[in-house]
């Protein structure tokens, strides 16, 4: 028995050391870069990426290289960001980001293939891309992403309840919201992102029609003027009365099954997310569900118009060409006009104009994203390096807001944070 | 620390047959035991030194952005901007005293209120033990998410339940100010299992007659229980407190897993452990993440510290 | 030992108390038993119901089951590679961290090496993000990140001084003189603890393997920064799947019932030993 043991753990031995071995070389070999390397490209959870992965195989007869698409929440997309830049990792190839969470960040880590000469090619169209998603693509003079989702807020409402249409001032919102709101039934009158980080970029669209913005024209801080004091006591109203418990706790995934499920008169979120309420697998709504233009706040109606997703090139991928080919595929003229159809916003002036493509949204949201791109500011947060910190600081005094906390104090504590953080920012961006 | 063996006797001479090289055993073993255990001190010193080593130097820059980006030295700023700090510093802090505390509290008292039910014999008791097992081998990302559902404040069986009682509905982790406390509670469903069976082992090594002795003098239950048996267990207690702390205090799945990066929305459950992977992954502040790290690390090694010299002051 | 005192304990030892205590001891360790074992039940319960059904917290135990989640769930391609890399990731991790850490678990407890033990035990104090920076700087440089390898490495680091503590246990009880009489007879010292001292240990090796496999099953931050989706594991699956499916709760469950499986057959069948392992250490103190 005992030489039948010192057989096995012999063999176990090397059984181990034969399959740490295989596993090196495993990982090892994804150095070499052939013609049946896979273009890897990284995308977020997001209406635009299944559609996109719906027409993957066009791309793949065309260039006769594989894509492989990997879908992660946004949240991960980032940490997997974080991972593979900062190990100058190879298996990625196309990024699918947040030119307004990310750019700057990545720009400055020098993460970011230049496109600048890229898109010069006359096919790609560069001018047809609409000024503010253009400006926001280009760091320091160097285009470093092109974009293919633009987004607007949309107040979506229940044409069953408000049959003379959606309100037209936030006043009236506000009124209207808390005229619906029936706890024990379970019906709420509104519901929004409540979490910290992911409710700031919603909460801008109020912060703007009141007259505010995160920082002032000379870049100071500017959330503790009477403006965004006034904002951040607005939505927190709307929501600590209106809205549904553990509304701190929610963002996206968990507003939109609520108001799918028919249980609130209003919702404020991207436009772009429509589709989840005109599917009948998932909603309850679809006959009912209307699609508001921002409402007027006292400086008007001031809503974000952004280039919220877009495509860039990673500095070490070994596919830059190829990668470049399916930007240009997927950002191009023809791709953004055939998926904007479909009922997914792009960023070209071609599509916007295009009859048929707008045709593709319901006619009520069509008119509301027109109104709100005439009206429209270029950005939905601060326009910093290290956007997560800033969301994080400008945010508290939003939180404390629906919780019913004393906004006064925290926004003055926040406007203090801020200011230190905008200093040492400044610097960064500077270096 | 260990327990001497009669009859270790590594330094034996050997009674070489004769013939054979005299080789004594304790030479012979002093070179085998330094091959056998150099594999381990190996791997581990090169996981653990390496690296420690390389964030306590990450911790004196400013290390930003990028892991390998030109970074400046700064001293001990980052220690002292994180001492200074009464925003998210102290207040993580707090929280993970706060948590590790009040769990660890709550698991050894339940913990050994459970091991005296069942330290002596009863039919059923591997079953029990069995079930004992099962939450803490479960997967925490499971039992965050589980207890997500049975305390969801609309569709959750627990308002339910509560309801039934007439007690009002509550939030638990949908609330700010309940969260943390919900997930110590959590955290004591998982772990005091652990404790019962430490305690349980301990309690079985226990000499009779002292309690025995105690229950002819006329002691009480309690008494015997406070005077006797707890004195003897203290080693016991004491080395399943510090193995529980010790994973207390660095506790991260089920509290990102219920409520995300940041602890949730108004910072609620983040502890040191969040706060650090966060300033890591989502602000990629290297260098200050770095020095909480450090300051956190030596945290708690001053608890494990602190317990031992307990521990040494009780047996002594 | 006294006789008479001798006498006494012998009577008393080991009857089932038939006190009034028990059935109020009865019923104190039932009720314990129930809050354990209650959420797991509601769990796999949960796993067998609609989404409606689950979202709805009036209905209980009593409903018709059905099968369509663990289907889904086992039809879902990326479910099953994350399980399948679980399961590589753990056993890899496990052998490798058995055959460096129970020789080192045989040395220390043989010798009385404490203090150099200790050095290994220190791996469980440190927090693993302040290892997680430079270990994928470093990984990054061979190219290693979002492998099998670096998986494996990170859990082995866990796995290893779980399994010296185990063992390092188990190897100081083992009686000393069976080893010196193999070696009177000839065997080398490695001979002496290859045919004697591992076979004597392996109810404890099997045990510590156990659980080191388990805790790399669980094991959730490791892979959330270090994998990647081919090498993902089920725990970051599990966690993805709150964010994309938030109102599939159904499918939830059962992903979570499938991924606690091992976990409760090892409780089942392993029960005795895996107390044994667990409890090791704890009262030597």
């Amino acid at each position: 028995m005992t030489s039948r043991r010192t057989a096995l753990s012999r063999r176990a031995l090397l059984t181990a050391a034969g399959s740490a071995a295989a596993l090196t070389a495993c990982a090892s070999g994804s150095g070499a870069v052939g013609p049946n390397t896979p273009l890897r490209v990284a995308a977020a959870n997001h209406v635009w990426s299944n559609a996109l992965r719906e027409r993957l195989p066009e791309f793949e007869q065309v260039t006769g290289r594989r894509v492989s698409m990997q879908i992660l929440t946004a949240d991960q997309l980032s940490s997997s960001y974080n991972v593979k830049l900062n190990a100058s990792a190879v298996d990625l190839d196309v990024m699918m980001m947040r030119p307004l969470q990310e750019q700057l960040l990545f720009a400055r880590n020098d993460w970011l293939v230049d496109l600048t000469d890229r898109v010069a090619d006359p096919a790609f169209d560069w001018a047809d891309v609409q000024d503010a998603a253009r400006a926001r693509s280009t760091t320091r003079d160097r285009v470093l992403s092109v974009p293919v989702v633009t987004e607007r807020p949309a107040l979506y409402y229940r044409k069953d309840l408000l049959p003379d249409g959606p309100p037209q001032t936030l006043e009236a919102l506000l009124e209207q919201a808390l005229s619906f709101t029936d706890r024990d039934a379970g019906v709420y009158g509104f519901v929004g992102r409540g979490q910290r980080a992911p409710a700031v970029s919603q909460w801008s669209n109020i912060l703007y029609s009141f007259g505010g913005d995160f920082t002032t024209p000379e870049g100071r801080s500017g959330i503790d003027t009477p403006a965004a004091r006034a904002a951040y006591t607005y939505y927190g109203d709307l929501l600590r009365r209106a809205g549904p418990p553990g509304a701190t706790n929610m963002s996206l995934e968990q507003t939109m099954p609520i108001f799918a499920q028919g249980k609130s008169a209003f919702l404020i979120d991207a436009d772009s997310v429509y589709t989840n309420f005109t599917d009948p697998k998932i909603s309850k709504i679809i006959d009912t569900v209307g699609f508001g233009p921002w409402p007027a706040g006292p400086a008007g109606s001031v809503p974000y118009d952004i280039p919220s997703w877009s495509l860039a090139i990673s500095r070490f991928s070994r596919l830059q060409d190829d990668a470049w080919s399916f930007l240009q595929w997927a950002a191009g003229p023809e791709k953004v006009l055939e998926i904007q159809t479909a009922g997914i916003p792009g960023a070209r002036r071609s599509a916007w104009a295009d009859p048929a493509a707008v045709a593709g949204f319901p006619p009520e949201l069509a008119e509301s994203m027109r109104r709100n791109i005439e009206n429209g500011a270029d950005h939905d947060r601060p326009e910093v390096i290290q956007v997560g910190r800033a969301r994080d600081i400008v945010g508290r005094p939003l939180v404390a807001a629906i919780l019913g906390q004393d906004v006064d104090a925290v926004a003055a504590d926040a406007h203090e944070e801020f200011t230190d953080f905008l200093v040492r920012d400044n610097r960064q961006q500077e270096a | 620390m260990s327990t001497t063996h009669p009859g270790r006797t590594s330094e034996r001479l050997s009674v070489a047959p004769a013939g054979k090289p005299s080789r004594t055993f304790e030479q012979q073993n002093r070179r085998l035991r330094w091959l056998m255990l150099t594999p381990a001190l190996g791997f581990v010193g090169l996981m653990i030194i390496f690296p420690l080593l390389f964030t306590l130097n990450l911790s004196f820059t400013d290390a930003f952005g990028a892991v390998n980006s030109g970074r400046r030295y700064l001293g001990l700023q980052n220690f002292a901007d994180a001492l200074s700090d009464n925003r998210r510093f102290w207040p993580a802090l707090g929280r993970t005293a706060v948590f590790t505390v009040g769990a660890v509290a709550l698991e050894t008292v339940f913990g050994l209120a459970i091991a005296m039910l069942m330290r002596k014999a009863f039919t059923g008791a591997r079953i029990v033990r069995t079930i004992l097992m099962v939450p803490l081998l479960a997967t925490p990302v499971a039992i965050g998410i589980l207890w997500l559902l049975i305390l969801d404040p609309t569709s959750g069986i627990a308002n339910e339940l509560l309801q039934g009682i007439g007690v009002p509905r509550q939030e638990f982790l949908g609330s700010v100010s309940q969260s943390l406390g919900v997930l110590m509670l959590i955290d004591v469903w998982q772990w005091t299992p652990m404790m019962t069976l430490l305690l349980l082992a301990g309690l079985s090594t226990l000499p009779e007659e002292p309690e025995e002795a105690a229950l002819v003098d006329g002691a009480s239950a309690w008494q015997r229980f406070r005077f006797v048996i707890l004195p003897m267990l203290s080693t016991t207690l004491l080395t399943a407190l510090v193995l529980r702390a010790v994973d207390a205090l660095k506790t991260f799945d089920i509290l990102y897993a219920t409520k995300g990066p940041g602890g949730g929305s108004d910072f609620e459950v983040e502890t040191l452990n969040v706060y650090a992977y966060g300033l890591t992954f989502d602000y990629q502040e290297y260098g200050l993440a770095a020095a909480v790290l450090v300051l956190f690390t030596l945290g708690i090694i001053g608890v494990v510290v602190v317990l031992r010299l307990r521990s040494g002051r009780t047996t002594s | 030992m006294s006789t008479a005192t001798a006498t006494r304990t012998a009577a008393l030892r080991p009857v089932v108390r038939r006190t009034p205590w028990g059935p109020l001891r009865a019923l104190a360790i039932t009720l314990v038993c129930l809050v354990i074992v209650a959420p797991v039940v509601w769990m796999i319960a949960a796993g067998f119901k609609t989404n409606v059904q689950v979202t709805d917290p009036t209905v209980g135990l009593i409903f018709s089951p059905t099968l369509d989640n663990f289907r889904n769930v086992l039809a879902d391609g990326e479910i099953l590679r994350s399980m399948g890399n679980s399961a590589i990731v753990g056993v890899v991790s496990t052998v490798l961290a058995a055959v460096i850490a129970v020789p080192a678990a045989w040395a220390v407890g043989r010798f009385s090496m404490h203090r150099t033990g200790s050095l290994v035990l220190v791996a469980r104090i440190v927090p693993a993000i302040s290892l997680l920076v430079p270990w994928y700087y470093v990984f990054a440089q061979i190219g290693l990140v979002g492998s099998y390898t670096v998986l494996v490495l990170s859990h082995m680091f866990v796995a290893v001084p779980l399994i010296l503590w185990i063992m390092i246990g188990f190897f100081e009880g083992l009686p000393v003189e069976l080893e010196e009489a193999a070696r009177t007879d000839g065997l080398s010292a490695f001979g002496a603890f290859l045919r004697i001292a591992l076979p004597l240990a392996a109810p404890g090796t099997a045990t510590a393997a156990v659980l080191a496999f388990i805790s790399s099953w669980n094991n959730f931050m490791f892979a959330l920064i270090l994998s990647d989706e081919t090498t993902q594991t089920m725990p970051v699956t599990l966690f993805t799947f709150i964010s994309y499916a938030s109102t599939d709760w159904g499918g939830l469950m059962a992903a979570a019932t499938l991924m606690t499986v091992p976990v409760l057959l090892a409780a089942v069948f392993g029960q005795k030993y895996l107390v044994a392992g667990l409890t090791a250490g704890a009262t030597k103190g």
